[in-house]
């Protein structure tokens, strides 16, 4: 889990050194597969819930693309770490 | 012997309702939507609330053109005004309540480009000066949903004589309203607002090409476009931009919104054919809002005997899509 953590920290880092630190996620996503974001948008909205998109998605989306990243490699390397000391009890 | 192939429009007169049905059933249903409505409209009913901005001053009064008939009933008015496509405003269908928020006055339009007379126009001078009628069209979305509106408004050729186009204008762009604080799809800022559609010279002039103003006699509401959008009837849906704020004269094709997004499934020209499936859904039939019916769709949406020559000796465009 820690490597794992260590890997997206690693990918927020290449993602923030290739499409600039303040691009958006959305705005990555977008230039890689262009009909991608439009159409989870509106199979969320549709078939599940207008507010998951608007409340849920999209500020992650709207958050420059290594944040999620690396709060998702903290994350994991915190969760490691906690487990590894659970194990030592 | 005169062989007479009817129309896609064309009804036999015996369909016609008379007009003294008509006019009593108009009666009771005003009553009845006046007695109704003086009790909902304390609810809390986001999708009939007023839009913001300055009052929407009425339509002048409008004569139905009968040239443009539909075999079908129009469709229920709450229908049409609570079931949108607003992409600016959301991409589900409830969109309605929201785009109240879009301020209808002030509001003018620009005319510009490969034009003799560029003209910025107030919207309410606009339509004083427009020679305004109302006409029942079909609408088709490439989603596969159908209505039947009462449209009110002007042809586009009669906005054009006014600007006079330049014998090198080849396109006209629509350029639809694009504001961040009220419009939260802009948020999305990867996309490339402000929403843009486009047709050729010639089927800006076709005689069913339709500046919208109003709907179901009143004036036009922001989720279907209000204050001003275009109608192309014989395409797909999303060919007609709403909230219209500029209109270009250019010798360029104009790219669209989702031309730029997704051009595999949403073309330039998507002219409705049966025959020819969105990637991923059939295109042969359509459900009809209100009634849930599904019937067959008919090419040019039923309306071929007024565009179909605008597309002959086209083999190597995409005009279905």
């Amino acid at each position: 889990m820690i490597a794992l953590g260590v890997a997206f920290l690693v990918l927020a880092g290449v993602a923030a050194a290739v499409f600039g630190p303040a691009a958006p996620l959305g705005e990555v996503i977008y230039h890689l597969a262009p009909p991608f974001l439009n159409t989870l948008q509106a199979g969320v909205q549709r078939r599940l819930a207008p507010w998951l998109w608007d409340d849920v998605l999209l500020p992650v989306l709207l958050a420059p693309n290594w944040v999620p990243f690396a709060v998702i490699g903290a994350l994991l390397i915190a969760l490691g770490y906690a487990r590894r000391r659970g194990r030592r009890r | 012997m005169l062989i007479r192939t009817r129309r896609g429009w064309e009804i036999p007169e015996s369909r016609v309702t008379p007009e003294a049905v008509m006019a009593n059933r108009r009666a009771v249903l005003g009553l009845a939507a006046a007695t109704i409505g003086g009790a909902a409209a304390t609810a809390a009913r986001p999708a009939l609330a007023q839009p913001q901005g300055a009052a929407v001053p009425p339509l002048p009064p409008a004569m139905r053109n009968t040239r443009y008939r539909v075999e079908r009933p129009i469709t229920p008015e709450r229908e049409v005004t609570t079931f949108n496509n607003y992409y600016e405003f959301g991409s589900h269908k409830g969109i309605s309540g929201a785009a109240q928020r879009l301020p209808m006055r002030p509001w003018t339009v620009k005319v510009d480009g490969m034009v003799e007379q560029p003209h910025e126009f107030g919207i309410d001078d606009l339509i004083a000066a427009m020679p305004i009628e109302e006409r029942v069209y079909r609408l088709r979305c490439v989603e596969a949903w159908s209505a039947v509106v009462p449209w009110t408004g002007f042809p586009l050729s009669a906005l054009l004589d006014r600007v006079r186009p330049l014998g090198s204008a080849r396109y006209v762009r629509f350029e639809t309203a694009a504001i961040p604080g009220v419009m939260p799809g802009l948020r999305q800022s990867w996309y490339p607002w402000p929403y843009i559609e486009g047709c050729t010279i010639e089927e800006a002039a076709n005689e069913l090409t339709f500046m919208v103003v109003g709907a179901y006699g009143k004036p036009v509401p922001p989720q279907n476009g209000g204050p001003l959008r275009i109608h192309f009837p014989w395409k797909y849906g999303f060919k007609s931009g709403k909230s219209l704020v500029r209109i270009t004269l250019t010798d360029r094709r104009p790219k669209s919104f989702w031309e730029t997004i997704q051009g595999n499934e949403y073309g330039f020209w998507a002219n409705v054919n049966p025959e020819v499936p969105h990637p991923r859904w059939s295109q042969a039939t359509e459900r009809v809002l209100g009634t849930n019916e599904r019937i067959p769709t008919q090419i040019f949406n039923g309306y071929g005997e007024f565009v179909a020559h605008l597309y002959t000796n086209m083999p190597n465009e995409r005009l279905w899509a």
